[in-house]
């Protein structure tokens, strides 16, 4: 009885097992054996040779390009928590309760957008006649336009633009859930309106915070869209090197190389978060 | 549509944890028998035992006389009414509760005439057409029943049925329930954590207490004379004397007691008392007279403490008859016929 | 103070609409650079864009990939989820981190890991390719959101229908597919949005014949123009039609 059911429950899960083993497991297996081996004019030689890992700290374009995906990455996550918090908490507790999904639901609608039709939105309102410039020309703030697209603040503003809806998405959900009684209580012993929030409130939405906060850097420091549109040439970030490899250079253990660093700072991130994260919870 | 159960020594374990300990139990065909005990004493794995959801460890369940240990749920003669009713959702009443029929290949027709004579029978016609969410818990309850009703089992399995809801709805289901047993002849196992439900719908008692039976029989029985200290604690209040062996029977604090029944072991013993078998009066065994405590109406009766003068330490609890108008401060002298009490051997009881 | 919370609130909102609104207000404009001034309106580039042969034919694709990775993407995440939830399988917590891991992986490095295996193999990049990306990256968000909902109370729901007589499949068909139909259909939106917008992946493993955000972004490299607006805006409607419909005839509903 017990041996049949474990056979059936096998043969369930095993279409999704082959599936994610054959084109994820296996293919990120073939990167690392890829980052490992070494271009010889055109030809692949494998190996296990860490040439290209010398490479990312030996070159300066290479390091380069990991501290400003990491530089942009933290500005975005921060900025974004501290733009999405207040935005959730104002959805939470201001906004009638008849109202809230759907006020809810329109913040974070242009969320749903592909990155591509996104960004270059941003750069509508960013460029040099854009509506930004034109607006501050008009009202006599600046009399020159200023340089925006194709800059870091540019690359910044469209990350943030996404983030913000994402981290209001999840620490409004985190808010959401908490018993109204938790302020209540912490008033009724004493707590100023702010102490509430800093000892009670904020602890209580940590997770919720942390989550937003390991999506945006997951998603932030893998985006290649985004700076390659907003930011120019002018600097690149790790994916914008790995596209530059794989494109014009065809150096694909490079780019397996770089993209095993990628993967190295996610599970950073997530070592640092994850406490608060609980995947294994799912 | 109905049948007797036999249960042989029947032993489970959840890894290191025995749940249950050699259980034996007949049930009579048409009988309603509800397991009682607290959470934990193993009455719901005993419930899923029966119900073929866990295969025990050992042991044989025999149902109309056929051994049905490793029978698959399906294809045993017993439906289950579960804690949470588990209607479900996306069916609508008629469908609910024509499921069964429609797994055993009745046509639509007739399966949905007959969900709907059932439906009736529960209290809800006209009702076949909602969904189980525009439903209150205690209709809900009874589209449960008659869910399970409905494929004609020969014994009803019904885990906490009646938990979910509040207490007046509580009464009026346990005499619904009762009646409907009455009528289908099913034989019906309950499960409740709640004494005296049991009491209100059961033919008979099981008493459960860490995986094992305590006690089984006829609420009367089981709540005057239980079979053990658990039963008695469990079924309703009582007074616990320490009493041990002296010449000629009990020593206690209110002095010699002749034992109402044979005596077991060496002792120490406990002798209980439940609080209606206090009387103000002499006749039977003499308690001595006590100071009126604290005294609560209870509209049949007054719930005094009662404080025993001559034996100091001993506090008492007692039902008293509304006309004794036990004040607080009063004296009353105390008595209880000795045949009704109950002695055991000493043990520590946790409440 | 209250002011000053709907002032932030309207400000937030500003800040959020900025972007889209001057995408869809400059598709209108009758001119072929979308920036200020407005003039027209005009529905000249919507003309252009439903006659472009090359834009209707990545529309066409990106539907056919969105629709079949996400349909694939369920019905295995759905199978996973009812395996592991409702069977005794030994290492199941680590089965389902397995299923889950794709999700905490760059879709640049999915695409990557699948580019250098089709290329090792010689297997051409097409469409198929993009699909099999998509329902890489979708397969762990719907499997997590279906086994998320194979609660307890679920699973007594399919036992009473054990219980009653029907087998396996039939508990399956007609009870916990209708039963979990709001969380089955949620999942499958879901991934079908998200196969929609996906670039990176789609832009590595597709070649000849590429999806909608693909082509966008071959027509970005001419620079800003009113057609471009008017295709962006047509994305970004569609997505917003397929939340607003996700939440109106799903999520809505499931209050009492």
């Amino acid at each position: 009885m017990a041996i049949s059911n474990t056979l059936r429950g096998w043969g369930f899960v095993t279409p999704a097992l082959f599936w994610t083993l054959a084109f994820f497991v296996a293919p990120f297996a073939i990167m690392v054996a890829m980052s490992l081996a070494t271009l010889e004019g055109r030809e692949l030689i494998w190996g296990l040779d860490l040439a290209n890992y010398r490479r990312l700290f030996g070159q300066s374009f290479l390091s380069g390009a990991i501290i400003v995906s990491l530089q942009i990455t933290l500005t975005v996550t921060l900025i974004s928590i501290l733009l999405a918090y207040p935005l959730a908490w104002i959805i939470a507790f201001r906004v009638p309760p008849r109202w809230q999904r759907l006020v809810l639901l329109l913040a974070i609608l242009p969320f749903w957008t592909s990155y591509v039709v996104r960004s270059y939105s941003w750069l509508l309102v960013l460029s040099r006649e854009g509506i930004v410039n034109n607006a501050l020309m008009s009202l006599g703030v600046i009399a020159e336009p200023l340089q925006m697209a194709s800059t870091r603040f540019a690359t910044v503003t469209g990350f943030v633009h996404f983030f913000v809806m994402l981290l209001t998405l999840t620490i409004f959900a985190n808010l959401v859930q908490l018993s109204p009684n938790y302020r209540r209580a912490a008033t009724d012993l004493g707590a100023s309106g702010w102490q509430a929030f800093r000892h009670v409130i904020l602890p209580l939405t940590l997770p919720g915070i942390m989550v937003g906060a390991f999506l945006t850097f997951v998603l932030c420091i893998g985006d290649y869209i985004t700076p390659q549109i907003l930011g120019g040439n002018n600097e690149l970030t790790v994916p914008q090197v790995i596209m530059v490899q794989l494109g014009r250079r065809g150096d694909f253990p490079l780019a397996a190389a770089l993209s095993i660093v990628l993967m190295g700072l996610v599970t950073l991130a997530y070592l640092a978060s994850a406490r608060w994260l609980r995947l294994d919870r799912v | 549509m109905t049948a007797p159960i036999t249960i042989a020594s029947l032993c489970h374990d959840f890894q290191d944890f025995r749940a249950l300990h050699d259980i034996d139990l007949e049930i009579a065909a048409g009988e309603y028998i509800v397991l009682l005990g607290p959470s934990g004493c193993g009455k719901t794995t005993l419930l899923s035992i029966l119900g073929g959801f866990i295969v025990p460890t050992q042991g044989a369940v025999k149902i109309g006389g056929r051994d049905m240990t490793g029978v698959a749920p399906a294809k045993r003669p017993t439906t289950t009414m579960f804690q949470d009713y588990a209607l479900f959702p996306h069916m609508t009443l008629r469908d609910n509760v024509a499921f069964g029929l429609r797994m055993r290949g009745m046509a639509r027709r007739e399966r949905h005439a007959r969900a709907e004579r059932l439906l009736e029978l529960v209290g809800l016609h006209g009702d076949a057409g909602k969904r189980p969410h525009e439903l209150s818990g205690g209709q809900r309850q009874r589209v449960a029943l008659a869910r399970a009703l409905a494929v004609e089992p020969d014994v009803l399995l019904l885990d906490e049925p009646l938990g979910a809801l509040d207490l007046k709805l509580r009464r009026t289901m346990q005499d619904e329930l009762k009646s409907l047993q009455r009528e289908f002849g099913t034989t019906f196992i309950h499960v409740t954590h709640d004494q005296e439900e049991a009491m209100a719908i059961a033919d008979r008692i099981v008493v459960m207490n860490r995986g094992r039976i305590e006690d089984v029989g006829p609420p009367t029985r089981v709540y005057q004379r239980p079979a053990s200290l658990f039963a008695a604690n469990f079924m309703g209040e009582t007074n616990r004397l320490p009493a041990t062996r002296g010449e000629h029977g009990l020593e206690t604090p209110f002095g010699h007691l002749a034992p109402p029944q044979a005596l077991i072991g060496d002792g120490p013993f406990t002798v209980c008392l439940r609080p209606e078998q206090i009387r103000s009066g002499t006749e039977g065994w003499a308690l001595g007279s006590a100071r009126v405590g604290d005294s609560a109406f209870f509209g049949t009766h007054f719930r005094c403490h009662l404080h025993c003068e001559d034996e100091a330490a001993t506090t008492l609890i007692a039902h008293l008859p509304p006309e004794v108008q036990p004040q607080p401060g009063a004296r009353l002298a105390l008595s209880v016929d000795p045949a009704q009490l109950s002695v055991f051997a000493a043990e520590e009881v946790s409440s | 103070m209250r002011r000053l919370q709907w002032g932030y609130l309207l400000l937030a909102f500003a800040f959020i609409y900025l972007p889209v609104a001057s995408l869809v207000l400059f598709s209108f404009k009758d001119g072929s650079l979308p920036l200020p001034p407005f003039e027209g309106p005009t529905l000249r580039w919507y003309g252009e864009v439903l006659g472009d042969r090359r834009l209707m034919a990545a529309l066409g694709h990106s539907l056919m990939v969105a629709v079949g990775s996400s349909l694939t993407a369920c019905v295995l995440g759905f199978l996973a989820a009812y395996g592991l939830a409702r069977h005794v399988l030994p290492g199941s917590l680590w089965l389902r981190g397995l299923l889950i891991a794709p999700m905490t992986v760059s879709y640049l490095i999915v695409g990557l890991g699948l580019l250098i295996v089709f290329n090792q193999l010689g297997i051409g990049l097409s469409l198929w390719a993009a699909g099999i990306g998509h329902v890489v990256i979708n397969l762990p968000l719907c499997f997590a959101i279906i086994y998320a909902s194979m609660g307890a109370q679920q699973q007594n729901i399919e036992r009473a229908a054990r219980d009653l007589g029907a087998g396996e499949a039939r508990v399956i068909t007609l009870v916990t597919v209708p039963m979990l139909a709001p969380a089955i259909l949620a999942a499958f939106f879901l991934a079908m949005t998200l196969s929609w917008d996906e670039f990176v992946i789609a832009f590595l493993l597709t070649r000849f014949e590429v999806t909608l955000p693909v082509e966008i972004w071959s027509l970005l490299r001419s620079g800003l123009s009113s057609k471009t607006n008017a295709i962006g805006s047509i994305v970004f409607l569609g997505s917003a039609a397929i939340v607003l419909l996700l939440e109106l005839f799903i999520f809505g509903r499931r209050r009492p």
